[in-house]
């Protein structure tokens, strides 16, 4: 059996191009391929949207209605990483074991904490936002806490390997001298995972911008929600308009964490 | 001389710094205050009683209490969903597949070594203006959400998987793209240089040069975005975009709670996977 396999190890990388591109031309199948995939108005569509492309809806009224749900945007997404980095701080400390001095413990508190951190980060943002909308209603707080748990679950297994990475030697130190496991976290794993993790927390940042701009779809405001009703409004122009406002905003905050990530790493 | 020199360069990044934290500290300021003050929301005002009514009806729905026949019992309900989870991979393979393709097709010019001609040693006039126009493309793609481009596409194509995986790819491939062009941009100049000066053409640098080179991080990251796609590949159903997510909205609006926790079991389960395989395919990649 090895020696079989010995040439798909050596060829692994074809072999997993191939793969992919069978199932690629798998999924292929799946769709009928005829004109009546496209709706009967569907070239006229794409012309009016391509048409707002160019002229986008400019005026003070749409301007104004763009900056203000901008704001909500940013505001759901900051309030909803602050949820998350609690969320992650909790679960992926706990999840890390750093903090329980049996194996058996250790072992154990690993696989639950880290069971929960998979589980809310396999659901996807919208879901959640779908079910919290159910259960609190339309209150700010159901986006918040819908942003915030997915990417707590992102954020804290990120910071769960991290603290598993750290090199040995300055915790084996710290721990000769008598330091307990809680002040090894303190002085030895977090200050080493410090800045790694400011750099990732800014670029989940940037996504969160994104994610909280769908999050209107459910109904609660932010800049998706006047993208979702200019839409239905078939006002494509004003659509483009609040797409560019949502550019303008991954753009500053993806340029922001460049350079801090740049200044933070080097 | 040297000294006045780094001074205010140290300076310099000290402030930013400070001003990074400030901003922090504001836009967490302002954001808290805007749920707290403007919107008015309290939070302990949550746990009322019309929402623990609302949400044990919820959870005793999702558990099925007050059904006959919940539908993660029923077979019928069980191969609907599992049919459903089976397409919804087909959308997500192909939309892994679109966006790939778009993106090894653009990636080569988008990378910023090729565009100044280091890395190929020849420079055209053209190659500063492919890079911009490529790179705003990738921009674009990736500033806007997979669930904007659905909402567009679902006007122009009926609804079924092929809207789904095209908004999904439309997201995804500025974000493969602008990952591998990253990647050409680190890899090491001088074998491409060498292969370039000993008088190979474009197409042979290209696939004896470049892509020898690039291959296996491009590989991990086309399956980290796979992992994603997945993920993300419910979402575009919910505008009807065909998959477990239409599915999933379409419950939620029947109040159908039993078929709810099925579709997320298969859906949790679908996730799982493609993490597991994933993972497995990268670990084979490296």
């Amino acid at each position: 059996m090895k020696e079989l396999l010995a040439p798909l190890k050596t060829h692994n990388r074809s072999v997993l191009t191939l793969l992919l591109l069978a199932a690629f031309i798998w999924s292929l199948f799946s769709v009928t391929w005829s004109r009546d995939l496209v709706h009967a108005g569907g070239w006229t569509t794409t012309v009016q949207i391509f048409e707002g492309l160019i002229k986008p809806d400019l005026s003070p009224e749409i301007v104004a209605l763009a900056i203000e749900s901008s704001w909500v945007t940013v505001v759901y997404a900051v309030t909803g990483m602050t949820v998350a980095l609690i969320i992650a701080f909790i679960f992926g400390i706990l999840g890390s074991g750093v903090l329980f001095s049996s194996h058996a413990v250790r072992v154990i508190a690993m696989g639950i904490f880290r069971g929960i951190l998979a589980t809310i980060r396999a659901i996807h943002e919208l879901v959640w936002a779908l079910l919290f909308v159910a259960v609190i209603g339309l209150s700010p707080y159901a986006a918040v806490f819908a942003l915030g748990i997915p990417y707590g679950g992102i954020l804290g297994r990120i910071l769960a390997d991290m603290i598993n990475d750290v090199p040995k030697e300055p915790i084996q130190a710290l721990r000769a001298a008598g330091a307990s496991r809680l002040q090894c976290l303190l002085y030895g794993y977090l200050p080493l995972v410090r800045a790694n993790m400011i750099s990732y927390t800014m670029y989940r940042f940037e996504c969160s911008i994104r994610s909280s701009a769908i999050m209107s779809f459910v109904g609660l405001g932010g800049l998706g929600y006047q993208i979702q009703l200019s839409l239905s409004d078939l006002n494509y122009d004003e659509v483009w308009t609040f797409l560019f406002f949502l550019i303008a905003i991954v753009v500053l905050i993806d340029a922001w964490s460049n350079s801090l990530r740049k200044r933070l790493v080097l | 001389m040297k000294n006045k020199v780094q001074i205010p360069r140290k300076k310099r990044r000290f402030s930013f710094v400070s001003f990074s934290i400030l901003l922090v500290f504001a836009l967490l300021a302002g954001s808290w205050g805007h749920i707290l003050f403007i919107e008015r929301a309290h939070f302990f005002e949550l746990f009322n009683e019309r929402n623990l009514e609302y949400a044990k009806k919820f959870f005793s729905g999702l558990f099925g209490f007050q059904e006959e026949k919940p539908a993660f019992v029923d077979k019928e309900s069980w191969k609907n969903a599992i049919q459903l989870t089976y397409e919804t991979l087909q959308m997500s393979v192909m939309a892994l597949g679109f966006a790939t393709i778009v993106a090894m097709l653009t990636v080569i010019p988008a990378s910023r070594t090729i565009a100044d001609g280091t890395l190929t040693v020849s420079k055209r006039w053209y190659h500063w203006i492919l890079f911009g126009i490529i790179r705003g493309l990738y921009i674009f793609s990736r500033a806007v959400p997979e669930l904007v481009f659905a909402m567009v596409i679902v006007f122009i194509f009926k609804p079924g998987i092929l809207p789904g995986a095209i908004a999904l790819a439309l997201h995804n491939f500025g974000i493969i793209g602008k990952l591998c062009a990253e990647v050409i941009e680190d890899t090491d100049a001088r074998p491409i240089r060498n292969l370039a000066s000993a008088g190979a053409s474009n197409a042979q640098i290209l696939f004896y040069g470049i892509i020898p080179a690039v291959m296996p991080k491009f590989l991990t990251y086309i399956l980290y975005r796979g992992e994603v796609i997945m993920r993300t590949s419910i979402v575009v159903g919910f505008v009807g975009a065909g998959g477990l997510g239409q599915q999933f909205k379409l419950s939620l609006s029947y109040f159908h709670y039993t078929e709810i926790t099925l579709l997320l079991i298969c859906y949790i389960i679908l996730v799982f996977i493609a993490d597991f395989i994933s993972e497995g395919f990268r670990k084979a990649a490296r």
